[in-house]
């Protein structure tokens, strides 16, 4: 953004107050005119217009207005070097898709908004969107996603009180992701008791251990002996150059939030990132432009796609938005389906049933291609990923 | 690295963000011009006439100090509106200017999409998105909303989008003024974009006059308006010119059409279209274009087949309870293609993450299910060596796992 930032300086020096620079700023010239005038009034008031003060008067106002008009000139020029310096940096133009007209992507696009409110704490932004868009959500949905941020707000406030008590009533939801939320919960609080007290006495911490905290000794063994060695390394500025330093960082408390909400989320069925963020995050971030030159190469070519229901290129996804694998056969290169799905031969190599089909030698023993291993086509076991 | 971020990518949705105040920028000038050229062009009327007077003798103290007095007032109001035009309007447009391109600007330094500055400029994205998309969908009140919530007021254009609902408000009244009063205050880009919006809308006018039987006026109007354009729309004037000789009442298919009640539709339509290209706005909501290319990047059959789904998956839909019908972006993305793929990427069900060498992908040995090896360990560290398939139900060692190679 250099180039038009420049440009823009230059504008608001031409057009600000202060008349510096080589001509003078319009207030300046229409001051002088001004004093000008009223210098010829004073002249005139005493008594009879005196000889040539009118002609000079009038080459004074002619001069003014040249100056004026000199400066709005310099403006224009500028503002138009502004517009040429946006043109130079915005040369692609978006495309026209036409798409989500129908009445039913729009119902579909407008529930998606008032999810992402809901979901995003907008509570008070959900209402009036609504409102303006006739809509309703089940009330529990938004009870939900108001208890959600209720909690949340409290782990803000350094109070886990709200989240355990989420925690209890979810205990076997929990317990079968196996999740480590209500032990990263109670070790928040225990760190945050062996900090607070000047001069350190961890007696407090430790009795909050004991109680609380006896129920995950098995699952979380390894991580016990930290939290009371580091006991050792007090106080504070101690334990952050310690081999506990990890102890002592704001993360082990901020990264809660996110935690909890994944797990909450999660038990409602829903995802972990925010939606409406990984898709425009996805669309803006250069796939629309990589689909748009594809498809501007695919029309030079003058070639249609092969298959019209399919982009012609590869999109790259960032490895936290891949949510499903896709297995290429390395013999055809194509995709695995229901009717062509992957087979693994013996040696562990995979390829599409087709391709193994494919591969097979009279008897119906298959030499993997990428191995001297050789094994029967029906030891072949379908894989699902 | 695959996350750098794509600048380019980025930038080709900004160009209106930049464009919309600049173009307001170019009006607060062309006023500024207009009231210099009046007021500087008057005073020099009288200095001249002045100096005229003087020369032939006629003038006296009185009238000299006069006119003066009365240069002196146009000169002060003059001076008076200029600051009160870069004060209310010319300095605040520069504001919104360079925040705009120092918002864009930041992006062109944050190195990856994981930097939490990226997170939080993409926050501030979507919600501009979702201003311009309710803006366009008449959620004037929800467009605010998040705007005064997010403090993004000057990064969004709600009063470019208040003048087109109003000057469309009146199209649909089958009022042309306002429209007119745009298309006087935006001449010189117009012509450049060829738009015939001025003149349909004359021609508009022009017909509505013969509708009411006003005739002397409407032959007055097509002199004053309509035969400016005859170098480009001759055809159509003087078929404007044969409609005083047809009723509304006609048949004929000619100049039935000019008396269509929808032509005032197609106006509206055409005022947007030349509103949107002059602010270079695309002709649908950046939301769509942008969910459109996100959606086909993800999209995958997988995402329509029930036991593959994922609730981590936008394009899955994962509400509850919705079943494999989509309600939500589900539902939008059965309007793209799907993605396309050359190479495998293989996903864990149990972690989410991608299997590679260091991951290795690890198959049950009667079921066919693969999972990834860090999943597996994990599992069997609990299960004193054992792990069952989430999937089948399966249970083996650890050791009894087979490994998967994919090529």
């Amino acid at each position: 953004m250099d180039g038009p930032l420049k440009d823009l300086a230059k504008l608001e020096r031409l057009t600000g107050a202060s008349g510096k620079g080589k001509s003078p700023s319009v207030a300046d010239s229409l001051d002088s005119l001004l004093h000008s005038l009223r210098e010829a009034r004073n002249a005139i008031e005493p008594g009879p217009v005196p000889p040539d003060l009118l002609s000079e008067l009038s080459q004074t106002v002619e001069l003014r207005k040249k100056e004026v008009d000199e400066r709005q000139k310099d403006i224009y020029n500028s503002v138009f070097r502004v517009g040429r310096a946006l043109d130079k940096k915005f040369t692609a133009t978006l495309p026209y898709l036409h798409v989500f007209t129908s009445p039913t992507s729009m119902a579909a696009l407008e529930r998606t908004v008032a999810l992402h409110f809901l979901r995003t704490g907008q509570f008070d932004t959900a209402e009036i969107f609504l409102q303006e868009a006739n809509l309703e959500v089940p009330p529990e949905l938004r009870e939900q996603f108001v208890d959600l941020h209720r909690i949340l707000q409290a782990l803000r406030n350094q109070d886990i009180g709200p989240a355990l008590g989420w925690v209890a009533k979810n205990a076997d939801f929990l317990r079968k992701r196996a999740s480590p939320l209500e032990f990263h919960l109670h070790r928040s609080q225990y760190i945050r008791l062996l900090l607070a007290t000047h001069p350190p006495n961890p007696m407090l911490a430790l009795s909050y251990a004991k109680e609380t905290m006896q129920p995950f000794y098995a699952e979380h063994e390894d991580e016990f002996k930290p939290l009371t060695a580091c006991i050792l390394y007090l106080p504070l500025s101690r334990l952050q150059t310690s081999p506990y330093a990890y102890l002592a960082s704001p993360s082990l408390h901020f990264d809660l939030e996110p935690l909890f909400a994944k797990e909450y989320c999660a038990s409602l069925g829903m995802s972990r990132q925010v939606p409406l963020r990984v898709v425009g995050d996805i669309g803006g971030g250069g796939a629309l432009a990589r689909i748009e030159k594809g498809r501007k190469v695919m029309r030079e070519r003058k070639s249609e796609w092969s298959q019209a229901d399919e982009l012609p290129i590869e999109i790259p996804i960032p490895p936290e938005n891949r949510y499903h694998s896709i297995f290429a056969c390395p013999v055809s290169k194509e995709q695995s389906t229901e009717l062509n799905p992957p087979m693994m031969m013996g040696c562990g190599h995979v390829v599409n049933k087709e391709s193994l089909h494919k591969l097979s030698k009279p008897g119906r023993r298959v030499k993997c291609p990428y191995c001297p291993a050789e094994s029967t086509y029906a030891s072949a076991l379908r894989v699902h990923f | 690295m695959a996350n750098k971020l794509n600048v380019d990518g980025i930038l080709l949705f900004e160009q209106p963000f930049a464009r919309v105040p600049y173009e307001n920028y170019r009006k607060v000038f062309r006023t500024t011009q207009r009231n210099v050229e009046r007021d500087l062009k008057a005073v020099q009327a009288t200095a001249n006439e002045l100096v005229k007077q003087s020369s032939s003798g006629d003038v006296s103290s009185e009238s000299a100090i006069q006119s003066i007095d009365a240069m002196i007032i146009t000169v002060e109001n003059l001076k008076r509106k200029l600051s009160e035009l870069h004060d209310t309007a010319g300095k605040p447009t520069q504001d919104v200017i360079r925040e705009r391109l120092q918002h864009l600007a930041t992006i062109e330094n944050i190195p990856t999409a994981n930097d939490p500055e990226f997170g939080r400029w993409a926050d501030t994205r979507l919600d501009r998105w979702l201003v311009d998309w309710a803006l366009r969908n008449g959620k004037e009140k929800t467009a605010r909303m998040i705007a005064k919530e997010k403090h993004i007021e000057t990064l969004v254009d709600i009063d470019l989008f208040s003048d087109i609902k109003r000057i469309e408000g009146a199209l649909a009244r089958h009022s042309c003024t306002e429209a007119l009063a745009w298309c006087s205050e935006n001449k010189s880009a117009l012509r450049k974009m060829k738009s015939t919006l001025e003149f349909d809308l004359r021609l508009q006018e022009y017909i509505e006059l013969i509708r009411a039987y006003k005739f002397q006026e409407a032959i007055e109007y097509s002199k004053k308006h309509l035969v400016s354009w005859q170098e480009t729309h001759l055809e159509q004037i003087h078929l404007a010119v044969a409609l005083l000789a047809f009723p509304p009442s006609t048949a004929c298919v000619r100049y039935k059409r000019l008396y269509d009640i929808s032509r005032w539709t197609a106006l509206v339509q055409s005022f947007r279209q030349a509103i949107y290209s002059l602010n270079t706005l695309p002709a649908e909501p950046l939301l769509h274009l942008s969910l459109y290319a996100g959606l086909a990047s993800l999209k995958l059959p997988a995402c329509y087949s029930h036991s593959m789904k994922n609730v981590d998956c936008p394009v899955c839909d994962g509400e509850a309870g919705s079943g494999s019908q989509g309600l939500g972006l589900g539902k939008l993305a059965e309007e793209v293609p799907f993605s396309h793929h050359v190479n495998s990427t293989i996903v864990c069900s149990i972690t989410g993450k991608i299997m590679d060498a260091d991951n290795m992908p690890l198959a049950f040995p009667d079921t066919g299910y693969v999972y990834s090896r860090e999943a597996m360990e994990e599992m069997a560290l609990r299960n004193n060596g054992m792990v069952t398939c989430p999937r089948s139900r399966a249970t083996c060692q650890l050791s009894d796992l087979r490994r998967v190679y994919i090529s």
